[in-house]
């Protein structure tokens, strides 16, 4: 065993002959084939004491490969700066899996995807409930089969409906959502309440889950995917191109020219200024203070305008192809940047200096939204909601991808577990974003922006690639294939790790402070268009409207 | 307390209007902007390089006989600029236009049709320094049977029969 893999040494010496293959497709990511038996013991090893972070886990539909089906758990060694993936064939008759969340919580929705899409049952898993699929879906359909094609109509079962949980005894149960007027994803939150206190939560979510991954696997070829990528958010889109383009680069060994690394990681950090800016601006929004809603937006608009004079368009800037970028960062764009960036660097650091010490923002987010370290780690939240717990992983600098290895990043991290760590986490990044932007332009070597590539690319490579996005890690996963297009593609936006967070975030919290504790991830929610109530004793559901609501306030602000 | 709110009080005062007087007055555009193509079918070639590379199937390529249809959804367009860079013509270019609502959909869909002479299937003309985009994927062209929907797709297999959806019965309204 080399040096490269001295960090496993312990896995396989605890696990002597479980390995049935082992290869190293690209520097820094293991594959290894292990029997499905002990599969799940090896995870769990891996996690629970070699400190191992769970990244995700892949299910494919290998039938009219090698008549099987795989299953791949994505393992993060951060400390040493490797990937690890454990893979395993299920045959096509049985294809299950023993559940590993009992003991790793963060695999929870993982293995529920796998459930919903390819049909890989997790035994043993303590919420088998539907994840993805619409509740009157099929039990017996698995839209990732490779039978079924990107645009075929199921029939429906109406009579399949989503059990939530039961609300312990004489609580009131509050929904939250599932539409917001200005939340980017509708999600569904169901909260039992004694009083005002949270005593328990539930969720249900992916009611725009918009089948990209089948797309990819089926439809679009590989420099298609990078513009449909960059369609998965409103706000990082850049971030999913990125990592897509470099999942598939990696897996194929393509040289990026320098300059096109330093271009894209230019991009990013604008895009997380602007994103950050967006953040603090909206938390101060759900809190009810707007000033720093409306000030830091009005400092974010003009890095928009410039996105629009650098890239052609404000939010998608369609800059990467696999790879490389497409076009160039010139000298005028540079000096236009360097201007907007003192100007906004300006602005920010007077807000920044009134908003550390206003004690009305420390009032509602100091001590509020808890998230232990211990459970941060459990639940493999990523982030500035795992920086703001004190989990020090950046993947700027744990899994340095693009130009990141020459830009000497800084981990912004906090210890507070609350709120306001999560708030001061992306305040400090701001800076650190500033900075990196200038130093890539100072560093940005000439050259060419794209690689030639001359033959189709190998199939049967996997490659993986984890962006540093706004809200945390974004993970993609690329397994290459034949006709011009991945054989699977698997993406894992930072909030799907931190949305599983929010039910430990928000237990024993106030009503009133659950809006800011789910917002302190990044997504935003805004204030209820209607609320539903349900009265326990006779299960009779009362409607009120905005008007009736608003009325209501203002009955009880002026008696 | 006091000192964060005047510091506050400060930065609003200092911030003047930001406000644009759009639409009273037009937007301008930087010179990079992507926005609604055009193209001209006195210089299309028929190579299908645009519909080829197009991520959304907004520009879509039938051979029907002698004639090569080629259609464009603006509803589908995400201007990614794809098209132009790729073309050989130069017969696809983009606008500054951005203000493409209508409240007639048809409006967002236009065709060229061209007659071709030769070289109707091959794609030889089709030139490009970008090697995946030359790498045909199945079912670019000349797609499975079935008409194409009023978005330009094609069915790649006839669909199943559905039943209509129920609307959504609210928990407790059937107990009651």
């Amino acid at each position: 065993m080399d040096k490269q893999q001295e960090f496993l040494s312990d896995l396989w010496e605890h696990f002597p002959d479980v390995l049935e293959d082992f290869q190293e497709h690209v520097k820094n990511q293991f594959v290894a084939t292990i029997p499905r038996e002990e599969l799940p013991s090896v995870v769990r090893y891996a996690v629970n004491r070699l400190g191992a972070r769970f990244v995700i886990s892949v299910g494919t539909d290998r039938r009219e490969k090698t008549g099987d089906y795989t299953i791949s758990y994505v393992l993060a060694f951060d400390e040493d700066k490797k990937f690890l993936v454990l893979q395993s064939h299920l045959p096509p008759d049985d294809p299950t899996i023993g559940s590993v969340t009992p003991d790793v919580p963060a695999a929870n929705w993982s293995e529920r995807e796998a459930r919903d899409l390819v049909g890989i049952v997790p035994v043993g898993h303590p919420d088998p409930r539907r994840l993805i699929l619409p509740d009157d879906f099929p039990n017996d359909i698995h839209p990732l089969r490779r039978e079924y094609e990107y645009n075929e109509r199921f029939p429906v079962e109406p009579e399949n409906a989503y059990s939530w949980k039961t609300a312990p005894d004489g609580m009131t149960v509050v929904p939250l959502g599932p539409f917001y007027p200005t939340l980017e994803e509708p999600a569904c939150f169901r909260l039992y309440l004694d009083g005002e206190k949270v005593v328990g939560s539930d969720y249900r979510g992916f009611y725009n889950h918009r089948a990209v991954e089948k797309l990819g696997d089926s439809e679009l070829n590989y420099n298609q995917i990078p513009f449909v990528a960059q369609q998965i958010c409103g706000i990082c889109g850049q971030v999913h191109s990125v990592a897509y383009c470099q999942a598939v680069e990696e897996a194929c060994g393509i040289k990026v020219p320098m300059r096109a690394k330093y271009i894209r990681s230019i991009l990013l950090e604008l895009e997380r200024l602007h994103s950050h800016l967006l953040w603090v601006g909206l938390a101060g929004h759900i809190i009810g203070f707007d000033t720093v809603l409306m000030q830091l937006w009005r400092i974010r608009e003009p890095v928009m305008w410039l996105m629009e004079r650098v890239t052609g368009n404000r939010k998608h800037y369609s800059s990467n192809l696999i790879g490389g970028v497409r076009f160039d960062i010139t000298p005028e764009s540079a000096d236009d940047i360097r201007m907007v960036l003192n100007k906004v660097e300006e602005e920010f650091k007077a807000v920044y200096d009134a908003v550390i010490i206003d004690t009305t923002l420390m009032a509602r987010l100091k001590g509020v939204g808890i998230l232990t370290t211990e459970d941060a780690k459990a639940l493999g939240v990523v982030g500035p909601t795992a920086r703001g717990s004190n989990v020090a992983i950046d993947c700027r600098v744990d899994h340095p991808y693009a130009a990141y290895a020459e830009l000497d990043v800084q981990k912004q991290v906090q210890d507070g577990c609350d709120n306001w760590a999560r708030t001061v986490v992306r305040l400090l990044e701001i800076f650190e974003s500033i900075r990196l932007i200038r130093k890539a332009l100072k560093d940005m070597p000439g050259g060419e922006i794209i690689a030639k590539i001359d033959h189709p690319l190998p199939a049967e490579r996997i490659g993986l690639c984890s962006v540093e996005a706004g809200r945390g890690e974004c993970h993609h996963y690329v397994l290459t294939g034949e006709e011009n297009r991945p054989y699977r593609w698997r993406v894992r936006a930072p909030t799907y790790q931190n949305l599983q967070a929010v039910a430990c975030m928000i237990q024993g919290e106030q009503l009133a402070d659950v809006p800011i504790s789910i917002g302190s991830y990044d997504p935003c929610f805004s204030c209820t268009e209607r609320v539903e109530t349900v009265e326990v004793n006779t299960n009779r559901i009362r409607v009120y409207t905005k008007g009736e609501l608003e009325d209501m306030c203002r009955q009880k602000t002026w008696k | 307390m006091f000192k964060a709110k005047l510091k506050e009080a400060v930065i609003c005062l200092g911030a003047g209007r930001v406000t644009l007087p759009y639409p009273f007055k037009p937007s301008e555009v930087p010179p990079k902007f992507r926005g609604k193509i055009e193209f001209d079918a006195r210089k299309c070639i028929g190579c299908g390089g645009c519909a080829n590379v197009c991520p959304p199937r907004c520009i879509v390529i039938e051979d029907i006989g002698e004639v090569a249809r080629i259609t464009f959804y603006l509803d589908r367009c995400i201007q990614c600029a794809r098209c132009y860079e790729v073309c050989p013509e130069n017969a696809i270019w983009p606008t500054e236009q951005f203000e493409t609502a209508t409240t007639d959909k048809s409006d967002l869909k236009s065709e060229m049709i061209i007659w071709m002479s030769s070289c109707q299937r091959c794609g030889r003309c089709f030139e490009t320094d970008n090697a995946i985009d030359r790498f045909q994927s199945k079912r670019w062209r000349g797609r499975g049977p079935g008409k194409a929907n009023k978005h330009g797709i094609f069915p790649t297999k006839p669909p199943v029969d559905f039943t209509m959806r129920k609307s959504l019965v609210r928990e407790g309204e059937e107990k009651a």
